[in-house]
């Protein structure tokens, strides 16, 4: 189930510090914590002993590797690992208040000599409310899109085309307002338009994390709703090759999906530097889906993404370079694209599809072929005794073309097979932050980043060209005195953002915008006790309207709507409070509990006008975009209860309260509230490795979606679909299925998975096809994960 | 061969990552050809024809469709045939008609009718011998007034009960009808 992050410091981070030269300063409060891995299977080592020689303190390790010491004195001591069977490890370490020390146990067997002992720079616990999905549960949602895998989390809801095109919906913003960083890259795609999936291949993900609310200081301006941060695993850090292979197959669509990783690590001939490198793949093909009565026409998917990843430490510096590209053609129900707003009327009466379908891979027109670069450069630096510098480059190149189900008359025979939108995007990032270590109880990071955009529209006039250019400084501090159970942290950040835009098709616009504004964060975290702590975070920020709500003037196809933009729209500012309650005993209970208010001044929002736009083809209903002031208020709650070891009981809750404060009406496009329980058996297995079968489970999940009732007057085509309730049942298990050398095992994993288990028929509001068709019906997966 | 374009494409992309296009890219702005008017030619049987249009030269956006009022003689017999027309370039005209007759299967005229007169009735067929709408017939009676609504229909479910439920539209006016 869900992990709570409260323990986020136990996670490694990427890159390692050197050893602190003493700084006289004899403070006895100082900390040593870390984990115990195993070189081979990177899993952590429950057990081992940690012993520290000058004091003569000793621990063990606890069942996910961990071990801390506290109250130390600062000064050098000599820490050992060790643990039966595994190699003996010791380090000389200089302790300077908290340090994070990993050790990597290698079983006897192999050479000794190849023992890595590596410090981890300390990951503090954020203040803001975030959750991620990493481990099992990240492998059991593999081969679904980005979005479908971040729903499993509180508060998290998507934004649909169809079942293929699925965007993540943070406490109910999306599109621009969510910032979605890949890879420690800011994605820059043609994220505006809601029927615009992320293009980021889910496979490269180790682990996914969302932050809710505003989060500007740390991530750069206009994530005013939540970031989503995608990370790879870290690079292998011993010596040797491994890897997994991933396939996964889905009954509904017949969908295939195949991805491998390849990771491998050299020493090089000088000392305390190694060369790592990885390459990773994956590849997706799936056809029509269906939902219970009907096919649903030209749903199919094809997706094809592979990374290269290469990284050399050295003592005092490393660096990374970092290659991907992303490719998809995705397929979208024919009976969605419509001439004008009697066609929808049709449609909407029809509900459905004309005739049942029938199952095919073909992809024809409506079709989006997207395609997206990502190139990236890091290096850090180790600044002496007292921090580290970070600089990294980005270039990143975005193609997206469109193709309508309707060819223009008047298209020559040659053209037949081009897309009738076609925009492309090249985005160049510079980010230089120095990170700087504790220094009276203080640690931060200051930093400045840098982008320069074009985007060129080189078929259909949705959108204009334009340059962009941003620039903005951030500042952030954090201040924590172990064992003083209150810890603060605060920010700041200023960006300017320079536009020009050109030509929309062959109108000249020729505009010149300058935005240029604060964002600011502060955040404190109250540890109550051991296993209840308080975290209260508060943040500013904004975002510069997009092109899009400057300048559409035309009919959006498949929502039969005429959108006029609006150049004097000034940027939205947010300000969000968010109040989190953890609570985790460590044994069988464990809950948290999100309160959250987000205020928008000038919000950006579509307003239905009152006269359609007539033309040719008939009435279009017209929207302008507006700016109003809006309020979202809402709750997300997530527990796990065991009442045996064995039994595992959730209970899950998001709900959302969105007001259009000038209007004094709702907010349109709200996801409804929304109740999830589980329940969990997770029998036994033999409790060393060598046991036939490793962690099986079986769990039942029950999802519950209310209506929404909260809508706006006259912004909507139907009424919202009713209430649903799915049922889903996963089950999973290991086998260890090969003996290598002596003891080292390759893991083969299956899970299997029915989601939508009665087949329900049913529509959510927040599909944009809800109009046409039901969503999708049942869906068998089966995933094999082979780890060696 | 589809496998092989996406291939291909993918090759392509890959070039282009290098190549990619800062500046002025090779623009292709074409955007294909509208319907700025449709016209209605009404032929008095063994008489003389008269047309009627509706126009929008703007497309869409701006000024609003204009559309001609159409004037029939009472208890008349009349063919009618219907135009497509692009005449956004002031100096060359396409006639859409053609390509409507090309794609004849993927096509349809649907009429809908009020007040004193009845949707014509369509007299010709696409190539699978089902009802195109191009060509249509009506017959006024007695003097009063209405309004006539012509639809171009594009890949409506002939098959269908009602196949101009179906389909997207390309085009959907109504004229004003006078019978004298």
């Amino acid at each position: 189930m869900l992990r709570i992050n409260l323990f986020y410091r136990w996670i490694l981070a990427i890159i390692g510090f050197l050893p602190l030269s003493a700084i006289a300063q004899n403070d006895c409060h100082a900390m040593l914590f870390g984990t115990v891995i195993d070189a081979e299977t990177n899993e952590p080592v429950p057990y081992a002993e940690v012993f520290i020689v000058q004091t003569s303190q000793g621990t063990v390790t606890d069942e996910k590797g961990r071990f801390v010491f506290t109250e130390l004195c600062e000064g050098a001591y000599t820490v050992t690992c060790h643990h039966i069977g595994c190699s003996h490890l010791s380090k000389e370490i200089t302790l300077v208040g908290e340090m994070n020390l990993g050790f990597v146990l290698e079983h006897e067997s192999l050479n000794l000599t190849e023992i890595t002992v590596q410090e981890k720079a300390v990951e503090l616990p954020a203040t803001q409310a975030e959750r991620s999905i990493e481990g099992s549960q990240l492998d059991a949602s593999k081969g679904q899109t980005m979005g479908d895998l971040l729903k499993n989390l509180p508060g998290v809801t998507t934004l649909n085309t169809g079942g293929g095109i699925v965007k993540p919906v943070i406490r109910g913003m999306h599109s621009s307002r969510v910032l979605m960083l890949n890879n420690g890259v800011r994605q820059e795609g043609q994220q505006w338009g809601s029927e615009h999936a992320p293009e980021i291949d889910p496979y490269i993900a180790d682990r996914v994390t969302v932050v809710y609310g505003a989060n500007s200081v740390r991530y750069g301006a206009d994530a005013i709703g939540g970031v989503v941060v995608v990370e790879p695993r870290p690079l292998r850090q011993q010596k040797g090759l491994g890897g997994d292979v991933n396939l996964a197959g889905f009954s509904n669509g017949q969908v295939g999906v195949a991805a491998a990783m390849l990771d491998g690590n050299t020493q090089l001939n000088a000392k305390h530097s190694s060369l790592a490198y990885r390459l990773q793949g994956s590849f997706k093909r799936g056809g029509n889906l269906q939902a219970p009565d009907y096919f649903i026409e030209n749903t199919g998917v094809k997706e094809v993404n592979y990374s290269a990843t290469l990284g050399i430490e050295q003592r005092r510096w490393s660096s990374e370079l970092f290659f991907s590209q992303f490719f998809t053609d995705i397929g979208i129900y024919r009976g969605s694209h419509i001439g004008n707003l009697t066609d929808l009327q049709n449609a909407i009466e029809r509900g459905r599809p004309t005739d049942d379908g029938s199952f095919s891979y073909e992809l024809g027109r409506p079709l989006q072929r997207v395609a997206h670069y990502l190139l990236k450069a890091k290096s850090s630096v180790k600044t002496g005794t007292a921090g580290k510098l970070t600089m990294q480059y980005a270039r990143q190149f975005n193609r997206r073309m469109e193709f309508d189900a309707h060819k223009r008359y008047g298209t020559l025979p040659s053209e037949l097979d081009d897309p009738e939108m076609m925009f492309e995007i090249t985005t160049h990032t510079l980010d230089v932050a120095w990170e700087h270590k504790s220094w009276r109880h203080f640690t931060g990071s200051i930093g400045t980043q840098a982008t320069a955009q074009r985007n060129t529209t080189d078929r259909g006039g949705l959108i204009p060209d334009y340059n962009s250019q941003t620039a903005g400084v951030f500042w952030i501090e954090r201040w924590r005195k172990y064992p003083f159970p209150l810890e603060f942290e605060a920010g700041l950040r200023y960006d300017v953002r320079y536009m020009d835009i050109e030509n929309r098709g062959n109108d000249v616009i020729d505009k010149q915008l300058n935005f240029n504004n604060l964002s600011g964060t502060f955040g404190a975290i109250y540890k109550a006790s051991e296993h209840f702590d308080v975290r209260l975070h508060w943040g500013s920020a904004w975002r510069a309207p997009n092109v899009n709500e400057l300048f559409s003037d035309g009919v959006h196809h498949g929502s039969a709507s005429y959108e006029i933009g609006r150049e004097d729209l000034v940027p939205e500012r947010a300000f969000s409070t968010n109040l989190t309650f953890d609570f985790d005993n460590e044994r069988n209970f464990a809950a948290n509990l999100s309160l959250y208010r987000n205020i928008v001044q000038d919000f950006i929002y579509l307003r239905p006008l009152e006269q359609p736009v007539l033309t040719i083809r008939g009435a279009f209903p017209s929207f302008a975009y507006d700016q109003t002031n809006a309020r979202l208020t809402g709750l997300d709650w997530n527990a796990e209860w065991k009442p045996a070891p064995i039994f595992s009981i959730t209970s899950g809750a998001s709900m959302l309260r969105a007001w259009n404060e000038s209007d004094e009406d709702w907010l349109v496009l709200m996801p409804a509230d929304r109740f999830r329980f589980g329940a969990g058996f997770l029998p036994k297995a033999g409790k060393n490795k060598w046991a036939a079968v490793q962690a099986p489970f079986v769990r039942l999940g029950m999802e519950h979606v209310l209506e929404q009732t909260r809508v706006p007057d006259n912004h909507d085509y139907a009424p919202a679909p009713g209430a649903y309730t799915l049922f889903n049942l996963e089950a999973g298990m290991g086998f260890p299925i090969a003996k290598r050398q002596s003891d080292i095992v390759n893991d083969l994993n299956l899970t299997f998975t029915i989601t939508n288990l009665l087949n329900t028929a049913y529509r959510d509001y927040l599909n944009r096809l809800r109009y046409f068709t039901e969503e999708t019906g049942r869906n068998v997966s089966v995933r094999l994960k082979y780890s060696f | 061969m589809k496998n092989f374009k996406f291939i291909l494409a993918l090759l392509t992309f890959n070039a282009f990552l290098f190549t990619a296009c800062d500046k002025d890219d090779d623009h292709n702005h074409n955007e294909g050809e509208l319907i700025t008017t449709v016209t209605l030619t009404f032929t008095e049987v063994g008489g003389g024809s008269t047309e009627f249009s509706v126009k929008d030269l703007d497309g869409d956006g701006g000024n609003a469709p204009v559309a001609d009022e159409i004037t029939l003689k009472a208890n008349t017999a009349y063919t009618i045939g219907v135009a497509f027309l692009d005449e956004s370039e002031a100096d060359h005209t396409h006639d859409i008609t053609e390509e409507v007759l090309a794609e004849s299967t993927e096509h349809l005229v649907c009429f809908d009718a009020t007040g004193t007169i009845t949707a014509p009735i369509i007299g010709d067929f696409d190539s699978n011998g089902k009802l195109l709408g191009l060509e249509s017939a009506l017959a006024t009676t007695v003097a009063g007034s209405g309004s006539l609504n012509v639809v171009l229909k594009h890949t409506p479910d002939k098959n269908a009960a009602d196949p101009c439920s179906t389909g997207d539209t390309d085009v959907d006016v109504t004229f004003d009808v006078t019978i004298q």
